[in-house]
């Protein structure tokens, strides 16, 4: 059974026995002259005219009310391009299933696809995760379709929840910029889905030992700087002393 | 014993005929036409019972090379297996459900097993339970090693623990015009590991135990009616960690370094520390959205949260042991530490969608997201020396605040049915400040703020039915930024289009870039990136005989960036280069006549090829051989090879391959 079979048998929508009008409007005359001309073919429509027949009814609901953020409506991504709306699953009218919604994410997005074939990864390609886990495609808050956890916090806490904090002392970048300061989280070629090969150049980039810049306004994430020598193998990996680089509950320098 | 009588059928039909769900290797997955038709294992008729289930064995021949490195990349071990199930059970006369849905996948010591359930009663209910259990295990050798020299591949930190994530959401009246909710979710990780216990002048490799877990509840009301909608949410999380480090009797740690320090040795003869972290929060989550004139929606957000942490901390250690700054050395130390830190959270939105007339259509909307952190310590060590006990007591509190909020304006017009152009305005602004008091040691206090002036302009293309082009394009200007490495003035494009040119014939291409510099003195940042996809679909008649898919993706990543070197200030630069090719490509073929049986093979997989600061190759061939036996048994059999190189951390590669055999049942 579809799930727009309500459509028939409810009073909800006004299309009661009568729901193929509420998508292809009155069949009437489409029925006298049999002619395609005459029916509304929401295949064949803009996708803004294909979206305005969705919203018609899924206008006002929690999953399109972050769609105006949302880079998809934007881009003219009709709600059709995701949802078979004649399919008869009784999981709805999009794909349920880990592979499929993957197959389905990637049919378009193929360069994401492509860093999943990097060696670190999220375990995506085995089907274990799926885009959806972490993205929501009807819109979101955060940039880049980000789900949410425990209201406003950032997604990738929902599984990894020793990093979530409070930390009585934060690593500011976590919280400004995101784990994506430091992280490739669809895949990399560097251990740990760095960003880069080594983590002492992750930690360099900022803790650069040069003067804050002033003439074009304060840069954060310089303090401390870095003293340790670094053509001893000890600290090449600033991580090894520095381990909990999400945060510390208990140690100002990371240290534990 | 009506429960048994449904077990027991359960068990001894648990066969069906529908599409196999089938992990794909790495980056060969079928890539379908959008939007795929749902294909699930809808149940012919009214049969009560209808699905499939894969068992089967995996014959893993050997890892040649770095095993740490093959089980923290792929980490699939030899054994009996249930690679995968998918089965519905209806209910004929409808009383406590309609339909029950369940799949599980990769079970019998897997790094990844799922199970999933989805119980629903139309107009009454739907329950849908998620449980996952992941490995991670991660033991890559460290750069830092200061053994490696000598052909130890020690790593200080390493982990091998399991993820167990599950979550049960229970909704009622769905379709209706009110409809309560309730989730509970839990979170744990447990395991081993290896830590680091870091002392003044030196750091020892010890005993991690991992252990952690976050309860998640929340429960909250939708209701929707034609004109608009609201959502209230409530929540709550409670967390705990509960991580020690030990070093037990044994031999003596003498950490990463070894030279004497004043004659003395330093090491580490004894050590149990023992976090006890106790975490909790609420959370409020409201947004709406209302159409209460035909060429007007309106759409805002309200988030808060409020999580807590609260700290005590018990460390006690034995050894010979320095505080380098005072030439004092010790033999024991214990360390108590009580924290506390809050981080009250709040974010907003509101937006609207105006359409003055029919082709036209503006996007005003503003977002504001405020988080305060702040954060005491009391913590007490004393120090055991030569001339008697040395107790130390530290008082510290911390704050870090972060405010930025942003307004957009993004105008669409439709050119023609074909084409929508897009432009628009967004303006960034915030301020964070960082600190810890007292200042001393390396941390200290700092403040920032953000000014940013985006412009935005997108396309979308039409041309024919089945065909889009869509082009994204931003560039962006600050006037400051927090850190040195975050965009600053950039250009950003992408381009992405998709073209079903027949019924068996798709393609798919996308082309992104951006350019992100810093030109301030010190920074002298510059960073580009570009990545070029293409991809294709061939299924002739519908791929009733064979069909082949291929992708390939070109990659390029350069950044520089200033810094001085640490210890002797030296002007450096930090060069990253990444130019990567992967090539993924899927070959089916149904031989229906061959020995008698129906037949599939599939051969393909991934390729990945990296040269610059990191080169990399990762293969992963795959074939897989389906032979269907009877009309409700077939057998299927996979060989899978891995093979992965870096050519800077040669002791890093490995290889492997496997073959996994087994019966799927249908019914």
């Amino acid at each position: 059974m579809s799930p727009h079979e309500a459509v028939d048998v409810g009073d909800k929508h006004g299309f009661k026995g009568n729901a193929c009008e509420s998508c292809h409007g009155p069949g009437s005359n489409h029925i006298q002259s049999l002619s395609a001309v005459d029916i509304r073919n929401p295949a064949t429509l803009s996708p803004a005219e294909t979206d305005k027949t969705c919203l018609t009814c899924h206008r006002n609901q929690p999953t399109t009310s972050g769609r105006l953020e949302a880079s998809h409506a934007r881009n003219a991504i009709a709600c059709t391009s995701c949802h078979s709306i004649h399919a008869h699953g009784p999981e709805g009218l999009v794909v349920r299933k880990p592979a499929e919604i993957n197959t389905l994410c990637e049919s378009c997005h193929i360069d994401v696809k492509a860093s999943f074939a990097e060696p670190f990864k999220h375990r995506v390609p085995e089907n274990a995760m799926t885009c959806v886990d972490c993205h929501n495609p009807h819109g979101s808050f955060k940039p880049g379709l980000m789900r949410m956890a425990s209201a406003n916090e950032p997604g990738c806490f929902k599984c990894h929840g020793d990093k979530r904090g409070p930390f009585t002392f934060e690593h500011a970048p976590v919280r400004e910029e995101g784990c994506q300061s430091c992280h490739l989280p669809h895949g990399s070629a560097n251990a740990k889905m760095l960003i880069r090969q080594e983590v002492r150049l992750v930690c360099l980039e900022c803790h650069a030992n040069l003067p804050v810049p002033n003439t074009s306004g304060i840069v954060t994430g310089v303090v401390p700087p870095a003293f340790h020598d670094l053509t001893s193998p000890r600290f090449r990996n600033c991580t090894i002393c520095h381990q909990k680089i999400h945060g510390s509950h208990i140690d100002r320098n990371l240290l534990r | 014993m009506k429960l048994i009588a449904i077990g027991i059928a359960v068990a001894s039909s648990l066969f069906a005929q529908a599409p196999p769900q089938e992990a794909q290797p790495a980056a060969a997955s079928t890539s379908a036409p959008a939007a795929p038709a749902a294909a699930s294992p809808v149940p012919s008729g009214e049969q009560i019972l209808s699905g499939y289930i894969d068992l089967g064995y995996r014959w893993v021949t050997g890892v040649y090379g770095s095993d740490p490195t093959y089980r923290s990349v792929v980490d699939l071990g030899s054994g009996p297996k249930m690679l995968g199930t998918d089965f519905t059970i209806l209910d004929p006369k409808k009383r406590f459900f309609d339909r029950i849905g369940v799949r599980a996948y990769d079970w019998g010591d897997d790094p990844y097993s799922t199970l999933h359930v989805d119980v629903s009663k139309a107009k009454l209910y739907d329950f849908s339970g998620d449980y996952r259990n992941i490995a991670y295990y991660n033991n890559l050798p460290a750069f830092a090693d200061p053994l490696l020299a000598n052909g130890i591949a020690l790593n200080e930190q390493s982990l091998d623990t399991r993820t167990r994530i599950g979550t049960y959401r229970l909704e009622l009246l769905p379709g209706r015009m009110i409809v309560p909710y309730l989730e509970y979710e839990h979170n744990a990780n447990n395991g081993t590991g290896v830590a680091t216990f870091v002392a003044d002048a030196n750091e020892y490799p010890v005993a991690s135990l991992v252990r952690s877990s976050t309860e998640n509840y929340r429960g909250g009301v939708r209701i929707e009616l034609s004109r608009w909608h609201i959502k209230l949410e409530q929540g709550g999380t409670t967390f705990k960690d509960d991580q020690q480090l030990n070093q037990g009797a044994g031999p003596t740690n003498y950490g990463n370094f070894l030279s004497p320090i004043l004659g003395q040795t330093l090491d580490l003869t004894g050590l149990s520390e023992a976090y006890g972290v106790r975490g909790h929060s609420i959370y409020t989550d409201a947004s709406f959205s209302a159409n209460l004139v035909s060429w007007a929606d309106l759409y805002g957000t309200l988030l808060y949260s409020e999580p807590v942490s609260n700290v005590n901390f018990q460390g006690f250690d034995t050894g010979n042991q320095v505080i380098e700054a005072q030439v004092l050395f010790y033999t024991g130390e214990q360390d108590l530490i009580s924290a506390l830190s809050k981080q009250p959270h709040t974010s907003a939105s509101l937006g609207a969608e105006i359409r003055p007339f029919s082709r036209l259509r503006l996007i005003p909307s503003w977002l504001t997201d405020r988080m305060h952190t702040s954060g005491s310590s009391v913590g007490q060590d004393t120090l055991t020396t030569a001339a008697g006990i040395v107790p130390m007591a530290s008082l510290l509190s911390s704050t870090l605040v972060t405010n930025s909020s942003q307004v957009e304006m993004n105008v669409m017009y439709d050119l023609t049915r074909k084409i929508t152009l897009r432009g628009g305005y967004r303006y960034v602004w915030g301020n964070a400040s960082d600190g810890i008091l007292p200042i001393a040691e390396l941390a200290g206090f700092e403040q920032g703020k953000i000014r940013q002036n985006i412009a935005i302009a997108g396309l979308s293309w039409h041309p024919v039915q089945n065909a889009w082009v869509n082009l994204d394009f931003e560039d962006g200007s600050s006037g400051s930024t927090y850190f040195r490495t975050s965009l600053y003035n950039y250009q950003k494009a992408r381009i992405r289009g998709r073209h079903q040119i027949s019924p068996s014939f798709s393609i798919s291409a996308s082309a992104n870039v951006l350019n992100n510099s810093n030109p301030s003195p010190g920074i002298n940042y510059s960073f580009l990136a570009h990545q070029e996809s293409a991809s294709f679909v061939y299924a002739p008649a519908g791929g009733k005989i064979w069909d082949f898919e291929g992708g390939y993706t070109r990659s390029t990543l350069r950044s520089n960036i200033n810094y001085l070197d640490p210890e002797f200030l030296i002007p450096e630069q930090s060069f990253y280069r990444d130019n990567s090719h992967t090539v993924t490509a899927l070959f089916d073929l149904n031989m229906p006549g061959w020995l008698g049986c129906k037949t599939k093979l599939a051969v393909g997989g991934s390729a990945f090829l990296s040269s610059g600061s990191n080169p990399t190759t990762f293969y992963q061939p795959i074939a897989k051989l389906a032979i269907t036996l009877r009309k409700n048994i077939s057998w299927n059999s996979e060989w899978r090879y891995y093979g992965f190189d870096e050519s800077f951390y040669l002791y890093q590669g490995f290889r492997t391959q496997m073959v996994t055999t087994g019966v799927r049942l249908t019914r």
